[in-house]
């Protein structure tokens, strides 16, 4: 068992980066019922961001640098994509997301090139050894920026005036707007907010591992987290991505060797157990069944 | 003149005319009541007045809505109810995952803290039962209670015109009566301007100055509260007093005649 201890570290690291990304992922499906599958690029358009920072700032500063600009990209996606399709099915919005996650692609690689690339500088060093066991500073840093940040939007949405519209308009639009609630300008904010979270998983991926196209696939873990959350349940993605990020780890170390490739399959795997037993997710909402 | 809508027509996707050419006004203080039966165009007024329109795939084809004399037609709603007009829409729009006291501060998200705090209060001691359910789902409160709930919100948006759309709908009649107290009521200590559109003529009868009734998206009575309670055609199809024989063989006709 000694060597457990470090999987499940690691699990949790990479765990907090996807609970921070289907948390982006989440917020906007719940403000908005959109499922946003440019997500996965919204956290590369933040990772290059970073990555064209740290050029010539300190990886820190890097990342503080990218994220007004990351709100302000999310902002620029509502404007562009989301806002001129209100009122039109959900649908033509998501085909819309799926068809700027193409083209997001093409333009990152035209504007970095395909090739992997290493960010200069890095994060203070904040690995420790207790008890011969080793945390690597990358755990720390996931950890010690994801579950605040995740625990204090959880927070804010129950309790601040903020949250408190941003959940009153993705119930009932319209009848937030007969109450002259600004709604546009809310989930403006929300896609802001969504995007600023992919940066910031984007920025920690990057710092640990490097920058290329390929970190679009972290995209596609969103969707078995934030549906093993309970799709319209933040603090579920949150919750999802460590469960998510820890079985992964075990799954490495104990079913790798018997089931070669079967780390790949499992979240899917377990998305599916899961909701044969609670069809709305961990932590999703139920439906309320009154006139 | 606090409102005043004048010739309004407005179509939904571009071929469903709703309101044909609709003319109406509301003074200052004043209670107006707007009858009519099921797809007269109520709705469509309301939606229209409050800027909400787009939201339901409609638009004004003609005419104006004017509002304190500023022409709001083709405003968005956040400036209409910045202006002083709060639309109570149909159905009971309350949000029913939110709990009361959440709900009341969506309501007021104008409000400075300090006010939302004191209208907060000032709602709870009219309502005592919402006061009691406070912290619930919004959604398991009962018809009444989300309706005293909406009245409620609307009054934090502090509008010196409300309009409410169908307040008695699915209520008892015990119910529906307190609610016209309590928009009476409301109208008096807060100096409102009322517009009640209701499908229940008699409850909102009660109530109010003027009348019209809309049929098929034109108005076809206009007058006082009295005379409308005096008038053949409003009794015998708004207030269910029907004469017997030559009358009614004839009712499908005089329906047409209106048209």
């Amino acid at each position: 068992m000694p060597d457990l201890l470090p999987y499940l570290i690691g699990g949790l690291a990479n765990g907090a980066l996807y609970g921070l990304l289907a948390l982006g992922f989440v917020l906007v499906y719940r403000a908005t019922s959109v499922v946003n599958f440019a997500i996965g690029e919204f956290l590369l358009v933040g990772a290059y961001l970073t990555y064209t920072f740290a050029l010539f700032l300190p990886l820190p500063l890097a990342i503080l640098a990218a994220l007004p600009l990351a709100f302000l990209f999310g902002l620029l996606v509502e404007r562009g994509f989301v806002r001129p399709l209100l009122g039109r099915s959900v649908v033509a919005v998501i085909m819309a997301t799926i068809g700027l996650a193409a083209a997001l692609d093409g333009v990152v690689q035209l504007l970095w090139g395909p090739d992997l690339k290493y960010l200069s500088g890095s994060l203070p060093n904040l690995g420790f050894q207790a008890g011969g066991i080793f945390v690597s500073s990358r755990a720390v840093w996931n950890l010690l920026l994801a579950l605040p940040l995740g625990l204090g939007l959880l927070f804010a949405l129950r309790r601040s005036r903020y949250g408190i519209l941003v959940r009153a308009i993705s119930e009932r639009e319209v009848a937030a707007l007969a109450l002259g609630i600004p709604t546009a300008r809310i989930l403006a904010g929300v896609w802001g907010i969504s995007a600023l979270l992919a940066t910031l998983a984007g920025a920690l991926l990057a710092a640990a591992s490097g920058v290329g196209p390929n970190l679009v696939f972290l995209g596609l873990k969103v969707f078995p987290v934030a549906i093993l959350g309970g799709l319209d349940s933040v603090g579920g993605a949150l919750l999802a991505g460590l469960i998510l990020g820890v079985l992964e780890a075990l799954s490495q170390r104990y079913l790798e060797p018997l089931l070669p490739g079967f780390t790949e399959a499992l979240p899917f795997v377990v998305v599916l157990l899961v909701l044969l037993v609670r069809p709305y997710g961990l932590l999703g909402e139920r439906q309320i069944e009154r006139a | 003149m606090i409102l005043a809508v004048e010739n309004l027509k407005v179509v939904y996707r571009g071929v469903i005319l709703a309101l044909d050419g609709v003319s109406l006004e509301v003074r200052e203080g004043e209670a107006v009541a707007l009858l009519g039966p099921n797809g007269a165009g109520k709705s469509s007024l309301v939606r229209a007045v409050a800027g909400l329109l787009s939201q339901f795939e409609g638009r004004v084809l003609d005419g104006h809505v004017r509002l304190f004399r500023e022409d709001t037609t083709h405003l968005d709603p956040v400036r209409i109810t910045g202006l002083g007009l709060t639309a109570v829409l149909e159905g009971r729009p309350i949000f029913r995952y939110l709990t009361p006291v959440e709900n009341l501060v969506a309501a007021g998200h104008r409000l400075s803290p300090r006010e939302l705090k004191e209208g907060m209060e000032e709602v709870f001691a009219r309502f005592p039962r919402l006061y009691e359910r406070r912290h619930e789902q919004a959604g398991y409160l009962s018809g009444g209670e989300q309706q005293m709930l909406l009245l409620g919100m609307a009054l934090l948006t502090r509008p010196k015109v409300l309009v409410v759309d169908e307040p008695s709908l699915g209520l008892a009649p015990k119910l529906v009566e307190e609610v016209m107290r309590t928009l009476e009521a409301l109208r008096r200590e807060k100096n409102l301007s009322l517009l009640l559109v209701e499908q229940n003529a008699r409850a909102a009868l009660s109530i109010v100055d003027r009348v019209y009734v809309l049929e098929r998206g034109r108005v076809v009575f206009e007058g006082d509260a009295k005379a409308a309670q005096e008038d053949q055609d409003v009794l015998e199809f708004y207030l269910g007093k029907e004469e017997v024989g030559f009358r009614q063989s004839k009712r499908y006709r005089r329906r047409k005649r209106w048209v």
